[in-house]
């Protein structure tokens, strides 16, 4: 039997991880619902990020918050470029089109990834001061409870962001209805490079939250894709809420489920979650409809 | 029996493409014999591309129904076939020890029965669900073998023992991939190749018109599964060594997937070919650019959608065309 003190221990770390997967899965989702288009190099991209955090972190000991704005900035610019260079020409022709150009994309950066640093795993330290916080017997490590309050930042000012913003306003006009839109003088082309921009931006930063917690190698890609997507299942494809519930339930399965299985299972435990809340809820738990036609 | 020469008339009836089919089949069957161990084992991994591409290409080229999970029935039929010829390895039972060509057989049994029981619940979802719950799938049981040392041999990996020689069974590979090639075929001239290519193009119309999506989709993906588990089989038993990290893995889907992309996803010809161009520039990539080998590929199948939507099928076709038009070339144009 698990002692209780564990238990609630591994309940907190799991919540606070869960606010990272509910960012590197929000970029995911407004990509998935405002285009259309599953960015399979997702996790390859957080990767990416991951990187620049660890690089600016071991060369000029910068901390990963600086990080975080850094990777954002880079894998913005990466994402924008990819929508109007390789994206654009081959949307609209079907479906299966942009799934393949998108998993050689994630192919080319993870080799990419491994010829330019290497196969061992590396981390970052959060580098500034700060004490654990205790909360009964359990204790949450500082660079926890940071990089939790960062997500919920970034979660934020995304939803503030296309709430409140005459852009985010065209944003979300174009997600309902792309030819409504344009009527009204949006220029969608251009709405959907900065969609991408900011989905693949969000990927980035979480990355770089998460090199503060576990090494990162170029081959993570694939797995985070993979609990990212799990997160928009549960939470329903375009909602930020949902999306923030659904990771917060991710990283608090896995955690308490490693507790019980042991840490071999952490992967199978989010991938078992994703493939039962497809068979149960196609679209998702919390998701009315629409997405997957 | 009419409805065999029914179903393969076509195929005979242009007689280049013929006496290409038979002197390519011919010069394989005698490169065990004729050339190095390094080419042989060089022209193994093609066929084994060919069939991981002329069967996935059955699921997403003419179903329409893309699967990223191909390799984790490569992988399961190259366990499989492993565990029977050599059970000792995992502790199992030594009753259970079979000829090499048997285990081959129960594995791609087991691949295609897998895929079948897998089949009703992945086809709940469809487009971008589909794939990314096929990728997720794989991984479990990726993660799974992984974490079952016992069974799987862990990252050390599964030693592999059978009594046939590396000749005879590449003559056996290249007559598995010519029945693979020819099951393929008459799959899609037949009914449910037509049903296949209606869901592809229009689900809703094709279900409003009588075609059961379902039926046709579980079809495709099992006969496709199971023919990934005999190319796992003979993989597993011709390399001597399996490992669930490499056997197991992404890159399998990665090279199926620039296979089918290269040559022509939709088409006969198109894995095919594509398997003989993606194997020669593997080759030369491996020897010339070294680690960047892998990032190239992931470029040409960039670039290969966007500039090349065909394939090279496509590319050749229309450079050479037909020196023999036949009905059955003028049916598949219409079709696309």
């Amino acid at each position: 039997m698990v002692a209780t003190d564990l238990l609630v221990q591994s309940l907190l770390n799991g919540l606070l991880l869960g606010g990272i997967y509910a960012v590197a899965a929000l970029g995911l989702s407004l990509v998935f619902g405002i285009m259309d288009i599953v960015n399979l190099a997702h996790g390859h991209m957080l990767m990416v990020g991951a990187y620049v955090a660890i690089v600016l972190f071991t060369a000029l000991g910068l901390t990963p918050i600086v990080g975080m704005v850094v990777a954002f900035a880079v894998l913005f610019v990466l994402g924008m470029a990819l929508q109007r260079f390789v994206l654009e020409p081959v949307v609209g022709e079907g479906m299966e089109q942009p799934i393949i150009v998108l998993f050689g994309l994630a192919l080319m950066l993870q080799s990419i990834g491994r010829i330019v640093v290497g196969s061992t795993a590396q981390a970052t330290d959060i580098n500034i001061p700060g004490d654990a916080i205790s909360i009964g017997a359990a204790t949450l490590s500082f660079p926890r409870v940071v990089t939790f309050v960062l997500s919920i930042v970034l979660i934020l000012g995304t939803w503030a962001f296309l709430k409140y913003t005459t852009t985010g306003l065209a944003i979300r006009a174009t997600a309902q209805n792309s030819s409504a839109a344009q009527y009204m003088g949006v220029d969608t082309d251009n709405i959907y490079v900065l969609t991408l921009g900011i989905g693949t931006g969000l990927a980035g930063a979480a990355g770089a939250l998460l090199s503060m917690l576990f090494p990162i190698t170029p081959y993570v890609g694939w797995s985070y894709l993979l609990k990212a997507f799990a997160v928009v299942v549960l939470g329903g494809v375009g909602s930020i809420a949902g999306t923030l519930v659904g990771g917060l339930i991710l990283g608090v399965s896995e955690n308490v489920g490693v507790l019980y299985l042991g840490g071999g299972f952490r992967d199978i435990i989010s991938f078992g979650i994703f493939v039962l809340v497809l068979l149960v809820r196609p679209h998702g738990l919390f998701g009315s409809s629409g997405g997957g036609e | 029996m009419a409805s065999i020469t029914d179903t393969f008339g076509d195929l005979f009836e242009n007689r280049r493409r013929t006496a290409l089919a038979v002197v390519g089949v011919l010069a394989l069957l005698a490169i065990p014999y004729s050339t190095t161990p390094y080419v042989t084992d060089v022209v193994f991994t093609g066929l084994v591309f060919v069939m991981l591409g002329v069967s996935w290409n059955l699921v997403a080229g003419y179903a329409g129904q893309i699967s990223l999970g191909h390799h984790a029935f490569f992988g399961v039929g190259a366990f499989v076939s492993a565990w029977l010829t050599t059970p000792g390895r995992a502790n199992l039972p030594e009753a259970i020890q079979s000829p090499a060509l048997l285990a081959i057989a129960v594995g791609t049994l087991v691949a295609g029965l897998l895929a079948l029981t897998l089949g009703p619940v992945l086809f709940r979802l469809s487009g971008h669900y589909f794939a990314i719950g096929t990728l997720a799938v794989a991984a479990i049981v990726q993660l799974v073998l992984l974490d079952q040392r016992r069974f799987s041999g862990g990252s050390t990996g599964y030693y592999v023992q059978n009594s046939l020689s590396e000749d005879v069974f590449f003559v056996l590979m290249v007559l598995a991939t010519v029945a693979v090639i020819l099951v393929t075929y008459a799959i899609v001239k037949s009914r449910s190749g037509l049903g296949m290519r209606a869901i592809h193009d229009d689900e809703d119309a094709a279900s409003s018109l009588g075609v059961n999506p379902l039926r046709y989709k579980l079809l495709a993906f099992t006969v496709a599964s199971a023919m990934a588990g005999l190319a796992g089989g003979f993989y597993a038993q011709f390399s001597l060594y399996i490992n669930p990290d490499s056997t197991l893995g992404v890159p399998w889907m990665v090279d199926t997937l620039v296979v089918v992309v290269l040559g022509g996803m939709g088409t006969m010809a198109g894995p095919i070919l594509g398997a003989g161009l993606f194997l020669t520039l593997d080759t030369v990539l491996r020897e010339t650019a070294g680690e960047l080998a892998t990032t190239i590929e992931g470029a040409l199948i960039i670039i290969f959608v966007i500039f090349v939507p065909g394939g090279l099928y496509k590319l050749l076709k229309d450079r050479y065309g037909d020196d023999e038009p036949n009905a059955a070339e003028a049916q598949a144009e219409q079709a696309e």
